[in-house]
C-alpha cells in the first residue's frame, strides 16, 4: 500500500507542478501584456496632451491643416523608447522644398509661461489631472504648472537638442518623445525645436492600484484552477490506480491464507483488466494444487490409520490376559503384517514426494525396452503361475534413452496389475514396439476391465476403482500414480483403455531422441 | 449382549472380535457391507461397531437403511477425523464415533456406555435389593461380597438387571447372550439360571412359565 500512494503521490506532485508553472507562466505574460497595453494608453494620452498644449502655435507650422489627435505608436514599441512619428506638417517636403524655420523662441516661452497660469494647471485634481514642466535649452527654468509635483527632474538628452539647433541642418524629427515612469506618474518629454524641453506627466496611481487588483485577481484565479486540478488531478489518479489496489487488496487476503479470493475484473479491459486476468488464473492454479495437496495429505494420514488400528488393536487385546503362545503369534503376525502395510505405503509417498521435487533427475541412458520387460516378466511369472495367468510376449529389441531401473519398476507395476485383476487362466499381453518418434509398451489383460466412470481417475493418487480389494491387500492406491509421475519425468505417457467384461490396455509411450 | 462388528480389515476385526468376547459380549463379525446390513437387519443387535469404508455398501449407506427399521445403538469407526465427518456420522444416526487408530479401552468404554443408554440405566451401577452389578468391573456382589459369576452368568444377570422389571424371554435371552457361532443346548440356559439362584438367592430371578425370566425391579 506505500507503493501505491506513493504512486499516487508522485502522480498528483508531478500535475501540481505542471499546473503551478502553466498558470503562473500564463499569469505573468498576461498580466504584462495587460500592462504594457495599460501604458501605451497613458502615453498616448499624454502625447494628446502635450500637443494640445502647443496646438495654439501649430497652425503657425501647417496652416491648411489643424494637427489632430497624434497616433500613439505602433504596437510592440516598448513605451521608454518610443520615438514620435514624423507628424507631416513639419516633415520636409520630399523633393527639398522650403522648410520650415523655428519659431520664436520668446515667444513660446512667454506662451509656455502662460499657459502655466491657465486654470486647468491650477486648481485641478492632482491625481486625475495632468501637469507640465518645461525648461530652456540651458537648463533653466521656464515654466512649470502649479498642480505638478515640485521634484521633476529635466531629462537627459543633451545632444539631440544641441543637435537640432544648428539652423539649417536636418534635425530629424521635430518631436523626440520619452516616456518614463517616476514613482507613481508618468511622464513623457519632448525637445521642442525652439530650445525649451518640456516634460507632461500625470500621476498613475489609480492605474498601478489597478495592475495590482488585477495582479491580485490572476494570482486568485489561478489558485482556484489549481485546487480544481489538484482535486481532479487526485480524482484521476485514484481512479487508474483503484484496479491495482483491487488487486493488491485481493493479493494480501490471499497472503492471509483465502485461496478462494478473486480480483473482480468486471469493468477492466485494459492493461490491468489482463493483469488481473493473469493473476486470477494463477490465483485458480494455486487454490487447485493447495487443494490437491490437502487432499492427499489427508488421504495419505487415512491409509496409514487403518494399519495402525489393527497393531493397536491387536496389542492390546493380546495383552490384556495371559495366553498361550500361539496366540501372541497370531497377533504378532497381524501386527507384522499391518506394519508392512506401513512400510510400503511410507516407501510409495516417499517415492512419489521424490518425484514431485524433481530432486531424483532421471537418467538418460540407452537401454533395451524389451530386456527391461523380459527382467520383470521373470520376476512376476511365479505370480502369474500362481494365479494360473498366462503371460504372453512379444519383445523384438526396442532400443531408447531414459532411467531403465524406473522404467522397469512401470513395467513391473503395470505386469503386477495385469495378473493381480486377471481372471483365473486369463491371460497377459505384453508387447514392444517402435516407431519412428517414440517407443511404444503395451500391457494387455483380460480381467474384468475398469468401468468408464473410474477410467479418467486411475491414474490419481489413492484412487481405488473397487474398494473392496483394499482389505488387508498390498495395494496402496499409489502404484499407478506413481508410474504416471515416473513417465512424466521421461516426458513420456501413460494411457488407458478399457472393455468393462473384457480387459484393460495399458500403453507406455517414450519419445526416442 | 450381543453386539455386531463390521468391519472390512481381517486383521482388526479379529482383534475386535476376540477382545469383545473376552468381555463377556457374544459378538458376531461381517467383513463387508452386505453381509453387515443382512446380519444388522436380521438380528436384534445390543450395539453395532460398523466402519465406514466398507467394500459393498458403505458404512453410511448401512446405517441409513438400518435407520429405516431399527434403532440399534451404532458406533461408527472411522479413518477420517476430519469434523465434517463426525458431523456427518453423528447427523445420519450413528450413536457414537471413533477414529482409527483407537485404543481398545475407549472402545469397550463406549459400547458399555451406549448399551447402558439404550436400556435407560445411566449408572454404571445397578442395585437390586442387597445385591449390587457393577457394569464397569463386570462384577456382581450380595451384601458387599463379591460373588464369583462365569462370564456367561454374569452376562445373563447383567441382561435382565438392565431391563428389571421387565419379563424376558427364552428365546431373547437366547440371541442376546450367545453368537451365531455358540451351539448350545437349550436347557444350558436352565443351568446358568440355577447357578445364579444358587449364588445370589433363589428369589433373585424368578420364572414365569411360559414367558420366560424377571428381575424384579428394586
Amino acid at each position: 500500500m506505500r507503493l501505491l500512494s506513493s504512486i499516487r503521490w508522485r502522480l498528483q506532485a508531478w500535475h501540481g507542478l505542471i499546473l503551478v508553472s502553466v498558470l503562473v507562466g500564463f499569469g505573468v505574460m498576461a498580466w504584462h501584456a495587460a500592462r504594457k497595453a495599460q501604458l501605451q494608453r497613458i502615453d498616448a494620452e499624454l502625447e494628446q496632451r502635450l500637443m494640445g498644449l502647443f496646438r495654439p502655435e501649430l497652425p503657425r507650422r501647417n496652416p491648411p491643416e489643424p494637427h489632430g489627435v497624434p497616433p500613439s505608436g505602433p504596437p510592440g514599441e516598448r513605451p521608454g523608447e518610443r520615438r514620435g512619428e514624423p507628424r507631416p506638417a513639419p516633415g520636409p517636403p520630399p523633393g527639398g522644398g522650403p522648410r520650415m524655420g523655428p519659431r520664436d523662441p520668446e515667444e513660446l516661452r512667454s506662451r509656455l509661461r502662460e499657459a502655466a497660469g491657465r486654470a486647468e494647471f491650477v486648481a485641478s485634481d492632482a491625481a486625475t489631472s495632468f501637469y507640465f514642466v518645461a525648461w530652456d535649452k540651458d537648463g533653466s527654468a521656464l515654466a512649470r504648472s502649479p498642480n505638478g509635483p515640485t521634484d521633476v527632474p529635466r531629462p537627459g538628452g543633451e545632444g539631440r537638442t544641441s543637435d537640432r539647433d544648428r539652423p539649417g541642418v536636418r534635425p530629424g524629427p521635430p518631436f523626440s518623445f520619452q516616456a518614463r515612469s517616476r514613482g507613481e506618474q508618468r511622464e513623457l518629454s519632448v525637445d521642442l525645436p525652439e530650445g525649451p524641453r518640456v516634460v507632461v506627466g500625470r500621476s498613475i496611481a489609480e492605474d498601478l492600484a489597478a495592475m495590482r487588483r488585477l495582479a491580485y485577481g490572476f494570482a486568485a484565479a489561478g489558485a482556484g484552477v489549481l485546487a480544481l486540478g489538484l482535486v481532479g488531478g487526485w480524482w484521476l489518479a485514484t481512479r487508474a490506480i483503484r484496479p491495482v489496489q483491487d488487486i493488491s487488496s485481493t493479493a494480501l487476503r490471499i497472503a492471509a491464507g483465502d485461496l478462494s479470493q478473486r480480483i473482480n475484473t468486471a469493468g477492466t479491459e485494459n492493461e490491468l483488466g489482463q493483469l488481473a486476468d493473469v493473476l486470477n488464473a494463477t490465483f485458480a492454479r494455486l487454490e487447485a494444487s493447495f487443494a490437491q495437496q490437502a487432499q492427499f495429505t489427508q488421504d495419505a494420514s487415512h491409509e496409514l490409520r487403518t494399519p495402525l488400528a489393527v497393531i493397536l488393536s491387536q496389542a492390546q487385546t493380546v495383552l490384556a490376559r495371559e495366553r498361550p503362545a500361539a496366540e501372541y503369534r497370531e497377533a504378532l503376525e497381524a501386527c507384522l503384517r499391518a506394519a508392512e502395510r506401513m512400510r510400503r505405503l511410507t516407501e510409495s509417498l516417499l517415492d512419489l514426494a521424490r518425484l514431485d521435487s524433481g530432486d531424483e533427475p532421471m537418467q538418460r541412458a540407452p537401454f533395451d525396452l524389451a530386456r527391461v520387460a523380459r527382467e520383470s516378466l521373470e520376476l512376476l511369472r511365479p505370480l502369474a503361475g500362481e494365479r494360473s495367468v498366462e503371460l504372453r510376449a512379444e519383445l523384438p529389441a526396442t532400443p531408447c534413452r531414459g532411467d531403465s531401473e524406473r522404467i522397469g519398476q512401470v513395467v513391473t507395476n503395470l505386469l503386477k496389475n495385469a495378473i493381480d485383476f486377471n481372471r483365473p487362466g486369463g491371460e497377459v499381453r505384453v508387447a514392444v514396439r517402435k516407431t519412428a518418434v517414440e517407443v511404444v509398451l503395451s500391457v494387455a489383460d483380460t480381467g474384468g476391465g475398469i468401468r468408464a466412470e473410474d477410467l479418467p481417475h486411475v491414474f490419481e493418487r489413492f484412487y481405488r476403482a473397487d474398494p473392496s480389494r483394499t482389505g488387508g491387500d498390498s495395494r496402496t492406491g499409489l502404484g499407478l500414480a506413481i508410474c504416471k509421475a515416473i513417465v512424466d519425468a521421461h516426458s513420456g505417457s501413460l494411457e488407458v483403455e478399457s472393455q468393462p467384461g473384457a480387459g484393460s490396455t495399458f500403453t507406455l509411450r517414450l519419445p526416442c531422441e | 449382549m450381543r453386539l455386531l462388528v463390521v468391519e472390512d480389515e481381517a486383521d482388526l476385526r479379529s482383534s475386535l472380535l476376540k477382545a469383545l468376547r473376552e468381555e463377556g459380549y457374544a459378538v458376531d463379525g461381517a467383513a463387508d457391507g452386505e453381509d453387515g446390513l443382512y446380519k444388522a437387519e436380521c438380528s436384534d443387535y445390543d450395539a453395532i461397531v460398523l466402519d465406514v469404508m466398507l467394500p459393498g455398501i458403505d458404512g453410511w449407506e448401512i446405517l441409513r437403511r438400518l435407520r429405516a427399521a431399527k434403532k440399534t445403538p451404532v458406533l461408527m469407526l472411522t479413518a477420517r477425523g476430519a469434523v465434517r465427518d463426525r458431523v456427518r456420522g453423528l447427523d445420519s444416526g450413528a450413536d457414537d464415533y471413533l477414529v482409527k487408530p483407537f485404543d481398545l479401552a475407549e472402545l469397550l468404554a463406549r459400547l458399555r456406555a451406549l448399551v447402558r443408554r439404550s436400556s435407560s440405566v445411566a449408572q454404571a451401577r445397578i442395585e437390586i435389593g442387597d445385591v449390587v452389578v457393577d457394569l464397569v468391573g463386570r462384577t456382581v456382589s450380595r451384601g458387599g461380597v463379591t460373588v464369583s459369576l462365569t462370564a456367561r452368568e454374569y452376562s445373563l444377570v447383567e441382561f435382565l438387571a438392565l431391563r428389571s422389571g421387565a419379563v424376558i424371554s427364552r428365546s431373547m435371552l437366547y440371541e442376546h447372550l450367545f453368537d451365531e457361532n455358540d451351539d448350545t443346548l437349550s436347557n444350558l440356559l436352565d443351568v446358568h439360571v440355577s447357578n445364579i439362584r444358587k449364588k445370589l438367592g433363589r428369589d433373585f430371578i424368578t420364572t414365569r412359565r411360559g414367558h420366560g425370566y424377571c428381575i424384579e425391579a428394586p
